[in-house]
């Protein structure tokens, strides 16, 4: 209390410290003229009174600055000039200072980096109010504990009609739509909608810029759309409420309201949402599809594990209820966690990274501070002498660390503005877009903490060490505590080295992943080949029927494999283009739907009928040539094959080798659990495709002529035939195609919204981008580090063999060959370094598992990365001992000697 | 020169004499100084100076307030007075001051 007063008075005097300076000159002239004229009325004469009351004042000059001490924050004052003293020091060494400072500036800039980033992603809040009470409500299968899946309408309703923690829940799927804003043939967009029950807007508990969100009664097929879209398709037009969008077949469903902008989700971004009534939900109640995404608000005070406990307990009578839930458990995460999925994590290790680093350069910087010991020492020592307090001089040297922290601090903020770029960049498209990764106060805040707190770390150490050594030691010079202080910079060097090690291994096995992924063959040739996907308009139509697992039956009309093959015919035909094939995922670019299926007089065990799945790919001819995919038995589809010949389909060789270990597939008849499915013949093997590249070992796969696809399907199914991927092989350049192939797609239809034309290529790389990231971030990080403890090294080196001048030149005049010279110094180095990797690895053994799971086809201890970083890390040492060693062997011994 | 007997300030107790001279009402620097001097009589070596830093130190303190007006010759001076703080300061150095010197006084009448 009283401490802050008096803080809030100094401070006020701070600002009127001229008037101060007057009041005091008036001051003292009212005392002395008074006194005088006293005096003089006592009988002195006019000097003499002048003289005794000056002498009776004493010293003018020591009371005005006693004065204004009073008034001052003393610290600050002496803390300025120490700054002053300190930027006197640094001008006068500029290679200690600029090494210092650039090992300051990069750890403090990488932290300061990443900082952006946990700021942006883990701490800044969500756009929604009370967003911590927000949870989503994920379905994990029956030995399958690492997936999280939507909710089917039934679990939707069993977990409302049965919990009691949340306060309400909102379920939205996502479905592609072709729409065109403004109703008639205007080219349409192709936009994600949101088909959401009622509540989902209560749970996120914002409000729409414009109009309202929807009611329980809204029965009219209304829409709220997203900030975007009114920008983009309606020029933020006021009036866009009651206005209607063309949903194509599904019919004109009207404007009610704007949502605000960062409103969403889940990515991928929404832009239309339309109201999903419960009773439309009801309907589909036996449906096995999780294809919600299912969001709840918790109750006020409701932890989310207490409502994880109470999932827990719903999990088994919610199988009891529906057989096709029964396993299944549910799971709960925050909105943030499910955002951002394994980032957390990820962000933690970086974090983990970067402080390591941090450690590194204030273990070089301390270095950098013992090794100016020997000549700092005779400038302490002698400011001791003239009655410096032991505590004067650490503060004295603390002031100029606090200077160094601060200017490194500076430049650091200076690297991590110019690398925000490349960061932001790297970041997973997954995240919602409102993650915006800024060097805000909060940010700038923290580095400039951190830096403080570094700058005590690396000056505590030699400062205490500094101020602590005898004095006349010190002006002996005596060997002793040199020796004490090269211990202890081998020591810091060490533990850089360790520090490093630890980076460069984690770094190797990142690289390693990378490596190995990047040799694993798709089985096909994804050079050459470009994709385009186009939505198919009013391709299917619902029937109102549920099928027998329950979910609703639709209707593929015909149209859907004769706009299909018209376009087809058209890309082939294009300039450029070779073949092109018609399929439902991109290759490397998406999920395939997995069917069960069977075989002709092999009855399968209820625990076999798990085993027996297989991706499902419903293709048109000529996907195999396009993919050159390689045919190994039997027949590719041919255009005879369609829905009046006999239904057959392809398998690879992965199924082949699984399901028909001893036998020829070929004629054999497969059932898939597609409904309506025919049983197919096997007329093919083809070989291995992987879809994903993660994937370790090739999946089952199975092929099946779209031309023969059952007219009546899911209506999840028909939904994903209402976009076609055109594949295309080209001779050229595949980018350089894409307008070419969509002036043909739209001379068939010009209303088509065409997207997603990439080149397959693209989708590889956009498979490993994440992890490519990751690894190159966490490369440069060991890159740094390694710099940054050969730096500290080299500098001990130096230094080490300028102190032995002397103790070399004698050995050398005395006879000593230069390999015993060159082997004396070097193994100094290689002591420390040996030291530092030792620990570096043990420490390693325990630290790698943290990135385990983003490494794939290594394990966290991989022997090979192990001895790779080893192997550098020594040669690089070895290299900073050379230059030393090479510099102790020139040493003249005359000069040596005469040198102290 | 004044070569009369005078003995150093024990620490502090200027501002406890200060406070003292303070507590009948608001004066000039000079008049403090010239109190204390007078009912020294003299046997107080402080220079009319250090007053002033030690005026200001209390300033900070929140023990005294000052504010200008006119002294009794006319002139523009800068009173100061007691404020509630200072006063309790006063009757806290005047305790403790007193208990000191009764302790001096023991130990110096039984050695």
């Amino acid at each position: 209390m009283g401490f802050w007063k008096q803080a809030g008075r100094r401070a006020a005097y701070w600002f009127r410290r001229s008037e101060f300076e007057d009041e005091l000159e008036q001051e003292i002239r009212f005392h002395l003229e008074t006194r005088i004229e006293e005096l003089e009325r006592a009988g002195l004469s006019n000097r003499e009174a002048a003289a005794r009351a000056r002498r009776e004042f004493g010293s003018g000059a020591r009371m005005r600055e006693e004065s204004r001490a009073a008034w001052q924050f003393q610290w600050l004052e002496d803390l300025l000039t120490d700054l002053r003293h300190a930027a006197r020091t640094f001008r006068k060494k500029p290679s200690f200072t600029l090494t210092a400072l650039a090992c300051l500036a990069l750890g403090i800039g990488a932290n300061t980096l990443i900082f952006s980033l946990v700021d942006a992603i883990l701490l800044r809040s969500l756009p929604y109010p009370n967003a911590d009470r927000i949870v989503m409500v994920r379905f994990t299968p029956p030995a399958h504990s690492d997936q999280k899946l939507g909710t089917n309408p039934g679990s939707y309703f069993f977990i409302r009609e049965h919990s009691r923690v949340f306060e309400r829940m909102g379920a939205v799927r996502l479905v592609y739509q072709s729409v065109s804003p403004n109703g008639g043939d205007s080219a349409s967009q192709w936009v994600q909608t949101g088909w959401c029950s009622p509540g989902l807007t209560d749970v996120m508990g914002v409000k729409p810029v414009l109009g309202r969100w929807f009611s329980g009664y809204d029965r009219d097929f209304p829409v709220v759309i997203s900030y975007g879209l009114w920008q983009r398709a309606f020029g933020s037009a006021p009036d866009v409420i009651g206005r209607k969008l063309n949903f194509g077949s599904l019919g004109a469903p009207q404007v009610i309201g704007v949502a605000p902008p960062g409103f969403q989700t889940l990515d991928p971004e929404i832009d239309v949402w339309v109201l999903q009534p419960d009773e439309n939900l009801a309907l589909a109640r036996r449906s096995p599809n999780r294809v919600f995404n299912l969001f709840a608000r918790l109750k006020p005070g409701v932890t989310v594990a207490q409502a994880q406990a109470e999932m827990d307990s719903l999990a088994s009578p919610m199988g009891a209820a529906s057989p096709i839930d029964r396993g299944w458990s549910i799971r709960l995460d925050s909105l943030r966690d499910a955002y951002i999925g394994n980032l957390r994590q990820l962000l933690l290790i970086f974090q983990g990274a970067v402080l390591i680093l941090l450690l590194i350069a204030c273990a070089n910087v301390a270095s950098l501070l013992l090794a100016q010991a020997t000549t700092r020492h005779r400038e302490l020592a002698l400011r001791s002498a003239l009655g410096s307090s032991r505590g004067r001089v650490i503060r004295q040297l603390l002031a100029e660390n606090l200077l160094l922290s601060i200017l490194g601090y500076l430049v650091g903020v200076v690297l991590a503005w110019s690398g925000l770029h490349v960061v932001t960049s790297a970041l997973p498209t997954m995240l919602p877009r409102f993650i915006e990764v800024t060097l805000n106060p909060a940010v700038l805040g923290y580095s400039l903490l951190l830096s403080l707190a570094t700058g005590l770390i690396f000056g505590a150490l030699p400062a205490l060490h500094m101020s602590r050594s005898d004095l006349m030691d010190v002006l002996r010079d005596a060997s002793r505590s040199t020796l004490r202080r090269s211990n202890l910079r081998g020591a810091l060097v060490a533990a850089e080295v360790a520090l490093a090690v630890v980076l460069l291994i984690g770094a190797g096995l990142m690289t390693n992943s990378l490596l190995r992924l990047n040799l694993v063959r798709p089985g096909f040739e994804t050079r050459g080949l470009v994709t385009v996907q186009v939505p198919f308009q009013e391709v299917y139509k619902r029937t109102g029927i549920n099928t027998a697992a329950g979910g609703m039956l639709a209707q593929v009309g015909p149209k859907l494999n004769q706009v299909g093959e018209e376009i087809r015919e058209r890309l082939t035909h294009v300039p450029g283009a070779e073949s092109a094939a018609l399929t439902m995922t991109p290759p490397l670019g998406g999920t395939p739907r997995r069917f069960n299926f069977s075989a002709e007089n092999r009855p399968l065990a209820p625990s076999e009928q798990e085993a027996w799945t297989a991706e499902w790919y419903p293709v048109s001819p000529d996907y195999f040539h396009t993919l050159r995919i390689p045919l190994l038995r039997g027949r590719e589809f041919a255009a005879a094959d369609s829905d009046t010949s006999r239904p057959v389909a392809v398998i690879n060789a992965t199924l082949a080798e699984r399901f028909f270990r001893n036998e020829n597939p070929i004629g054999k008849q497969i059932q898939t659990g597609v409904v309506y499915d025919p049983p197919r013949e096997i007329v093919g093997i083809v070989g291995d495709v992987r879809q994903n590249r993660y994937e370790y070992a090739p999946q089952p796969q199975m092929y099946v002529p779209r031309a023969q696809l059952p007219q009546k399907m899911d209506l999840s199914l028909a939904q994903q035939f209402a976009v076609g991927t055109y594949v295309v092989r080209t001779h050229g350049d595949p980018a350089g195609l894409l307008p070419a192939l969509r002036t043909a797609i739209r001379g068939v239809d010009r209303t088509f919204a065409i997207t997603n034309s990439r080149t397959v290529d693209d989708y590889a790389a956009g498979q490993l981008q994440d992890l490519r990231h990751y690894t190159v971030l966490l490369s440069i990080f060991g890159g740094i580090s390694i710099l940054l403890s050969v730096a500290g090294l080299f500098g001990i080196m130096m230094h080490s063999v300028n102190q032995r001048t002397n103790e070399i030149g004698i050995r050398v005049a005395l006879g000593a060959r230069s390999g015993s010279i060159l082997g004396m110094v070097a193994q100094q180095g290689m002591l420390v370094i040996g030291i530092g990797i030792l620990c570096g690895v043990v420490a390693s053994l325990a630290l790698t598992r943290v990135i385990g799971r983003f490494l794939w086809g290594v394990t966290a201890t991989d022997p090979l990365t192990f001895v790779l970083v080893l192997l550098a890390m020594l040669i690089v040492g070895l290299l900073a001992c050379l230059v030393p060693a090479r510099r102790a062997l020139r040493i003249d011994p005359i000069l040596a000697l005469r040198w102290e | 020169m004044d070569e009369r007997a005078t003995s150093e300030l024990l620490p502090g107790t200027l501002y406890m004499m200060v406070l003292r001279t303070l507590n009948a009402g608001p004066l000039h620097g000079y008049a403090i100084a010239r109190r204390i001097q007078e009912a020294s009589k003299g046997g107080l070596a402080i220079e009319d100076g250090s007053l002033y830093p030690a005026l200001n130190r209390m300033l900070v303190k929140g023990w005294l307030k000052a504010e200008w007006g006119i002294s009794e010759n006319n002139r523009k001076a800068r009173f100061y007075r007691l404020t509630p703080e200072g006063r309790k300061q006063l009757e806290t150095e005047t305790e403790l001051f007193t208990q000191l010197v009764r302790s001096i006084q023991l130990v110096m009448r039984s050695a």
